[in-house]
């Protein structure tokens, strides 16, 4: 450990970095630290007979083995010698500082903690396709298993926790699908900085994130998730060591949203170009930032209600336990409270990457920059306020269901202005039909119909037939899947040449296109049968009378399950083979189009000034 | 004014006139008309077709409240969707970029008309759930009296049904025709979804909290029950059948069961 203390910051000559030990750290050092923590944890918490009585000591054990792989895999990797090292009164150095920047380091330093914020950005790039494919084939096995009534293909077990990995590993990935590659690759360079406000916690935010995946997927060797991803309680109390997975997870994911939030909120207020006004902020920036800043709030009360199923299931504290005056209606409250932002912390970025998208293709000006602003607002806003419309019939106060339709039917006119500042932008232009470009009209079409089908179930009335049935499961499908996730692979077409130098293949990316969201379509409209017809949610078996409205279903998620599988192939292959993309394909004016790719290291050579907004196209502009 | 003025600055009424003679607006508009269409039929004949069939007053609130809404809903969908067909009609081809379109930055009065419409739509749909919740708080209230009171009890993964009046239990759900039930929910374990399908009510059973929905039956036939909140491992298998059935026939049935008609 002698490397630690070798020099201050003022010292020359500068070290050679690489007699410093975070030369020698990296992924697998991680791995390595972070299984022998989660052991020593597991045999320290191991169960013992003289606290029998106190705790379940099958859940402390393995609660404890996952939280200590977390802090493990991130001293292993090196997070932790900055403040370390603030410990006793020094830092890294300065040449220690440009090694973590990773610059000219190659493949190796995205297996790095590396601070550069286009590195972070493509490894969430990749970690989120790798959450999306797993989710995505957990999906097909429950419309395989649903092709037919009875359920004969997939046992109630194994599907239960199917619904619910399905569920956690898509909800996951959706949060940080736009943020996270493109909120750190792009958004930076779009507002003009040089990095994120804070590198390391960037840095930070990725590896915690990434601790959490193997987590997750230990469930499937500890018995599942049972509850579904909302974990009500008291299911998830009385569920077995696969739940403590699930707890274990939304813990360290929460730690992570809250520091990239805390992140990319500080880079945008601070580090903005000179003269990027908040009027001058690309849109995409005002909606990501939002979606972040919503998280902010929203996330510490899903922390505080697995804070709460963990001591509930280990100490037997009872927070949820209406045997010794808990309530499942208190995890149920704090549980919506993240949960019903959270769908906007989702939905806002992709519809902020469309709104991106929209003016350049069609070379006319973002139609009223005003009404976005006031719609992302007035979403979040009201978002926080809305919560317990996913409580109508849970029978907790049925007095409060008025209030909270009218603040959930609310949210229709924000949402509305977002229709309008897309429509007004490619009214009467002429749209360039590229693949970003499609991403926009099919959004346009699904945004709609989760509108619409939202506003039945924000309904009392409506909602006491519906709630709990597949039309739920269809509607947020269209919001999460049809709007955020087609934005985000908008997003992706459209940023594809700066991210990665090459242009995405074109065909494969029509067909990827015109599979998923034709399967999407019909995948969801018999979903929407279904469960006008009657048909729960999350079951394993259904009647005969759901026959065909099943069968379509599966139909459809199969075109889906090609056209990702296109998507990918298309991804990788451009990737490594693509055309070259020149520095602006799409003649587009923010600012990231104005470096070159390979991105320099601190992205420009002199620091831009901007004296307009990035939307002065068409005639007499 | 010379004639050269006023072609400068239309009268409002020349400015609608000429705004109808473009062939993008008319194209639009079409496009909405057929979108509308296909909105209105959605709701009217699609959604009564897809939903059971309407066995209480409920249930008629809640296929009334899905239809209205569509209809209502249809002709914002139809110019949105008109909108952008329209601008599909008129995509640019090729790999270079469009020609510049118009630099129209925003237009005050369309973004104020667009709010204060979108507002009265959505301040009609409050309207209207908040008078059919009233309706049905009310009618709950002044029932009461003559209501036949059934205690439901989820557990791990059954059903089961208390007539405390009429001192009978069962496993199946029996209700008499137009007369007003109200129904205790309540769990002896996890949290369940009380769900009788074509009543069109639900309401969560929890764990030592007595949960109370209300309806009046207006159909005679069969009923299914189902659990809408994932309950464990057989929830999709929580289910039982029921039935609403005349007046005498209910009598009958719980006499037959050892009960005494209340």
């Amino acid at each position: 450990m002698t490397t630690l203390h070798n020099t201050s910051t003022h010292s020359r000559p500068i070290p050679n970095p690489s007699k410093s030990l975070i030369t020698k750290l990296n992924m697998g050092t991680g791995l390595v630290v972070g299984v022998i923590f989660a052991f020593a944890a597991y045999y320290a918490f191991r169960p013992n007979a003289d606290t029998a009585g106190f705790y379940n000591q099958q859940n402390k054990a393995l609660l404890a083995a996952m939280l200590f792989w977390s802090v493990g895999f991130l001293i292993g990797i090196g997070a932790f010698i900055g403040p370390f090292r603030w410990l006793i009164g020094k830092d890294l150095t300065a040449e220690e500082q440009l090694y973590l920047a990773g610059d000219g380091q190659g493949v190796k330093r995205y297996f790095k903690y590396c601070t550069d914020h286009k590195v972070v950005g493509i490894q969430y790039l990749v970690g989120v396709m790798a959450m999306l494919a797993v989710g995505g084939g957990m999906a097909m096995m429950i419309r395989t298993s649903l092709a037919v009534p009875g359920g004969h293909f997939i046992g109630a077990s194994v599907y239960n926790s199917l619904v619910g990995m399905h569920g956690i590993t898509m909800i996951v990935a959706m949060i940080i699908v736009a943020t996270g590659p493109f909120g750190n690759y792009i958004m930076p360079i779009m507002i003009g900085a040089r990095d994120m406000a804070f590198p390391r916690l960037n840095a930070l935010s990725w590896w915690v994130l990434f601790t959490a995946i193997p987590v997750l997927c230990s469930a499937w060797f500890l018995g599942g998730i049972p509850t579904g991803w909302t974990a009500y309680a008291p299911l998830s109390v009385q569920a077995g060591p696969g739940m403590n997975a699930f707890v274990a997870t939304i813990l360290i994911f929460a730690v992570s949203t809250a520091v990239a939030g805390m992140n990319v909120t500080s880079t945008v207020v601070a580090m903005r170009a000179k003269g990027m006004k908040w009027n001058r902020v690309p849109i995409f920036v005002v909606g990501a930032t939002m979606s972040v800043a919503l998280a902010i709030p929203a996330f510490p009360t899903f922390m505080l209600a697995m804070v709460q199923t963990a001591t509930d299931r280990v100490f037997n504290t009872g927070f949820y336990d209406a045997n010794v005056g808990g309530s499942g209606w208190l995890y149920a409250h704090l549980f919506w409270i993240m949960g019903h932002p959270e769908v906007y912390v989702i939905l806002l970025p992709g519809i902020a990457i469309l709104m991106e998208i929209a003016p350049v293709f069609v070379r006319k000006p973002l139609f009223s920059y005003n009404a976005a602003i006031m719609g992302f607002a007035g979403i979040a806003g009201l978002s926080v306020l809305v919560w317990a419309h996913h409580m109508y019939i849970s029978g907790w106060t049925p007095t409060l269901n008025g209030p909270f339709m009218v603040t959930t039917e609310m949210i229709s006119v924000p949402t509305g202005l977002l229709f309008l500042v897309m429509l007004g932008t490619i009214w009467r232009g002429k749209p360039w039909m590229k693949l970003p470009m499609l991403g926009l009209f099919a959004v346009i079409w699904n945004l709609l119909i989760g509108g619409i089908t939202g506003i039945y179930l924000s309904d009392v009335p409506a909602d006491n037939y519906l709630h709990g049935s597949m039309f739920v499961t269809a509607h947020f499908h269209y919001t999460l899947m049809g709007a955020a996730l087609t934005g985000a692979v908008a997003g992706l077409a459209y940023w594809f040449p700066k991210m990665t130098g090459r242009m995405l293949n074109e065909p494969a990316g029509y067909t990827a296109f015109w599979f998923t969201q034709i399967g999407f379509q019909v995948l969801f409209l018999g979903m929407f049968i279904a469960g006008a017809e009657g048909q729960p949610r999350r079951v394993v078996s259904f009647a005969a009378m759901y026959k065909y409205s099943n069968m379509i279903s599966t139909g459809g998620a199969y075109l889906v399950g090609i056209g990702f599988i296109i998507l990918l192939w298309a991804v990788i292959h451009s990737w490594r083979k693509g055309d070259i993309a020149p520095q602006n394909p799409w003649g587009a004016k923010t600012l990231e189009w104005t470096v070159p790719y390979p991105v320099p290291l601190e992205n420009f050579d002199e620091a831009p000034i901007i004296t307009s907004d990035p939307y002065g196209y068409g005639k007499g502009n | 004014m010379s004639n050269h003025d006023e072609e400068l600055t239309p009268t409002p009424g020349q400015r609608a006139i000429n705004l109808f003679r473009r062939t993008d607006v008319q194209r639009a508009l079409l496009f909405t008309i057929l979108w509308t269409a296909v909105f209105v039929i959605l709701g009217l004949y699609f959604y009564p077709k897809w939903m059971p069939e309407v066995m209480s007053v409920d249930m008629k609130s809640m296929e009334r409240i899905m239809i209205g809404f569509t209809i209502i809903s249809a002709p914002i969908a139809g110019l949105v969707l008109g909108i952008a067909t329209q601008a599909i009609t008129n995509r640019h081809k090729g790999d270079t970029p469009p020609p510049d379109g118009p630099a129209v930055r925003t237009n005050g009065p369309i973004v104020a008309v667009w709010t204060v419409v979108s507002g009265i739509f959505c301040l009609i749909a409050i309207v209207w759930g908040i008078v059919e919740v009233n309706t049905m708080a009310n009618a709950a209230t002044t029932e009461a009296g003559t209501a036949v009171h059934v205690q439901v009890i989820g557990s791990q993964w059954v059903w089961s049904f208390k007539y405390p009046d009429q001192g009978v239990e069962s496993d199946k759900l029996m209700l008499p025709i137009n007369r007003p039930v109200v129904f205790d929910v309540i769990s002896e374990d996890v949290n369940h979804s009380f769900w009788p399908v074509q009543l069109g009510v639900k309401v969560d059973a929890n764990r030592l909290q007595t949960t109370v929905i209300h309806t009046v039956p207006t159909k005679l036939g069969n009923i299914d029950v189902k659990c809408a909140e994932l309950c464990g491992l057989y929830h999709a298998y929580m289910e039982t059948s029921g039935k609403v059935m005349t007046t005498d026939d209910f009598n009958n049935w719980i006499t037959t069961n050892g009960g005494h008609v209340a």
